[in-house]
């Protein structure tokens, strides 16, 4: 049995008609819903395929106020998972990436009553945070080899590795997609590119099974939630939340415009003339000039 | 006398964490830009910091790799007083199992800094800054790096200041006012795009929760410093650092092949971009910005709802455009075109966020309140199905004509 953990993250839900910004420009963040953020989503597709193709067993886990059960409910749905805990504690609150990871790492220990996961996977990062550190640093803290980016894979179970295309994208160099190959257990963030394909005509069956069935689970999801505080998770609290966390965040001001306000030109585009200099500006760049 | 002993004291606790170390990174025997552009910061941040607090502590370079001991003068010239470099088969591509464990031993090794500054090498623990590139290989060795050294760290940072500061903080000082010396201040644009955070990383001065949190780490957004000037008459101390790799690496590389760009936003003059303005008739409506963005030798960008693939168009269309790698804004990507053309789409603010250093920008829209306007040098207000046939007719004659002067 291949066991299989998820991080996911309650997010604000950028998209329209959902977020909402105040009239400077910040987050409204108590008029903003919150849903699984996309790329918590994707992971679950990760493992969703990992449940299809290799009858995986699924367990998801998120740090969080109660109201992150929300995200654990919506990530059941895309992955019939077996398990979902909850990692909640008011100590926890303001941790930075270390401090989450602390957390994380206990959590993922704790996966399916302490069995021996062989794959966890996380986002690329958060929508709302945005540092994509947290992934890399639990799969540090729990010792399993981290991969990043991750595109594509495939699992042999035989020889218990895991065969990934991962992508590598520097500033001004080629990008490179690189296959590698590493032994279970392994920690990825999966890449936004990655799209789970489903090639046969027994694992289409499968999938549209598992999901019917997931969607069906969720219906009840509490009665697949475990909540686990500090305690639970044998945590030290000097570990975790603000005391453990070595970055605070000291202060956030409004980024001064780089450049002032454009003067701008409208253009009535019904009289032909009005459009002759826009035409000759756009001619001169096109032309390189 | 008893003066003298404080400073000591003071003096052996500065000792303990010393110097900037910049973790380079390269490409097929090529020094990656960001890689100069943080040693262009770390030299200025250094110079201040020595004139200031009248000490002499160092910008580090560490460089891993096969053959690499070539890379390693061009560092010193672009502002290294050291380069730490090691050479081994197994660091030839990066892998974040092993290059996390060599930069740990480097970090640690007061041996080194024996060669680098004999009169610090007893007294060395970590350095006091670390940078890294916010890329796909930096972000994550970051974390791993600063997960294994247990310290703080900061992602995608566009500004750097040291400083003194007065702190108050609950857990940190209980409550107290402290102060920290020679603190990195570093500042995040947030995904909205309007606000700066500043992060720093600070030791627990809580009696209760005593602990030292150094090196103070960040990892820094290609493109936001500039490298310094070469200066081929800069000198710098270069050492081989022999790693102990005593385990095999659990990463095996089986093949890494170079692909098509198919999208490049940071070589590209002009981008033209769509919202949802194109909703009424979604796929003639591509096509009319297609064959515009093709007259112009122009890259073709989305906003944040488009790559939700809100429409039914063609599969191969939609497979081509409505992709999270075409989106321009903080959840895809910043650009800075020569023009910028935006089509339809309203300017929300995480869209304004990745295209707004855009030297020339216009605008398409029919409502003349939305955000977009603002932020455009020139708005046609109109339908683009009206406007786009327009601009590309015109166009397609001065192009014409040009070309036939310059026969």
């Amino acid at each position: 049995m291949l066991n299989v953990g998820v991080i996911i993250k309650l997010e604000p839900d950028f998209s329209e008609g959902n977020v909402s910004y105040n009239s400077d420009g910040t987050l409204n963040r108590a008029e903003t819903k919150n849903i699984l953020g996309p790329h918590s989503a994707i992971a679950c597709n990760a493992a969703f395929y990992c449940k299809v193709k290799y009858g995986a067993r699924i367990s998801i886990g998120t740090m969080g106020p109660p109201i992150a059960e929300s995200a654990l409910k919506q990530a059941q749905v895309l992955t019939d998972a077996e398990e979902l805990n909850l990692y909640s504690d008011r100590l926890f609150a303001g941790a930075d990436t270390l401090a989450t990871a602390e957390v994380l790492r206990n959590g993922v220990e704790k996966m399916f009553g302490a069995d021996k996961m062989d794959i966890v996977f996380s986002g690329h990062r958060a929508s709302d945070g945005e540092t994509g550190q947290t992934g890399p640093q639990t799969a540090w803290k729990l010792g399993y080899t981290f991969l990043g980016n991750v595109m594509d894979f495939d699992i042999d179970l035989d020889r218990k590795v895991v065969v990934a295309k991962r992508l590598i994208s520097l500033q001004g160099m080629d990008t490179i997609v690189e296959e590698i190959e590493s032994p279970l257990p392994v920690f990825i963030t999966i890449d936004p590119s990655y799209k789970s394909a489903f090639s046969t005509v027994s694992q289409r069956l499968g999938a549209n099974k598992y999901s019917k069935e997931g969607r069906i689970k969720s219906e009840n999801y509490a009665q697949f939630l475990k909540t686990f505080d500090s305690q639970k998770l044998d945590l030290d609290p000097k570990l975790v939340g603000l005391p453990g966390s070595p970055t605070i965040v000291y202060r956030v001001e409004k980024i001064p415009r780089a450049k002032t306000n454009r003067k701008t030109a409208i253009i009535d585009p019904s009289k032909p003339d009005n459009l002759t200099p826009v035409i000759t500006k756009i001619t001169e760049i096109a032309r390189g000039k | 006398m008893s003066n003298s002993t404080n400073q000591e004291i003071g003096a052996k606790k500065e000792e303990k964490y010393r110097n900037i170390y910049v973790i380079i990174e390269h490409f097929e025997g090529q020094v990656v830009p960001v890689s100069l552009e943080m040693l262009g910061e770390a030299r200025r941040l250094m110079d201040d910091f020595n004139q200031k607090y009248q000490l002499r502590e160092k910008v580090v370079a560490v460089l891993l790799g096969s053959n690499v001991r070539k890379l390693c003068d061009e560092l010193v010239t672009y502002g290294a007083d050291a380069v730490i470099y090691a050479n081994h088969d197994e660091l030839k591509y990066p892998r974040n199992d092993i290059d996390t464990r060599v930069i740990v031993q480097i970090s640690k090794d007061a041996k080194i800094t024996k060669e680098i500054e004999p009169e610090y090498a007893g007294t060395f623990v970590k350095p006091r800054y670390m940078f890294f590139a916010a890329d796909n290989i930096g972000r994550h060795l970051s974390s791993t790096v600063l997960a294994e050294l247990e310290s703080g760290l900061a992602s995608d940072i566009n500004k750097l200041v040291i400083s003194d500061l007065d702190i108050r903080h609950e857990h940190k000082t209980k409550g107290q006012s402290v102060r920290y010396e020679k603190i990195l201040e570093m500042y995040r644009p947030d995904f909205s795009g309007f606000l700066w955070t500043t992060i720093l990383c600070l030791d627990n001065k809580n009696p209760e929760i005593q602990r030292e949190y150094h090196p103070q780490g960040c990892s820094i957004i290609p493109g936001a410093f500039k490298p310094m000037e070469k200066d081929n008459s800069r000198n710098g101390t270069i050492i081989e650092y022999f790693p102990k790799i005593d385990q095999e690496p659990k990463i095996k590389i089986i093949k890494r092949s170079v692909i098509e760009k198919t999208i490049d936003y940071e070589t590209c003059k002009i981008v033209v971009s769509m919202g949802r303005g194109i909703k009424d008739n979604p796929e003639q409506n591509i096509k009319l910005i297609e064959e515009f963005a093709e007259l112009l030798g122009a890259e073709i960008g989305i906003t944040l709802p488009l790559s939700k693939k809100p429409y039914q168009i063609s599969q191969s269309m939609d497979s081509k455009y409505m992709i999270p790698d075409r989106v321009i804004g903080t959840s895809g990507s910043k650009i800075a075109p020569t023009l910028y053309v935006a089509i339809g789409l309203s300017g929300a603010v995480q869209h304004i966020a990745g295209m707004k250093e855009s030297e020339i920008v216009i605008s398409i829209n029919i409502d003349e309140n939305s955000p977009i306007v603002n932020e455009s040098d020139i708005f046609i207000k109109g339908r683009m199905e009206d406007v786009i046939p327009k601009l590309v007719d015109k166009i397609k004659d001065q192009m014409q004509a040009i070309s036939v002067r310059s026969t």
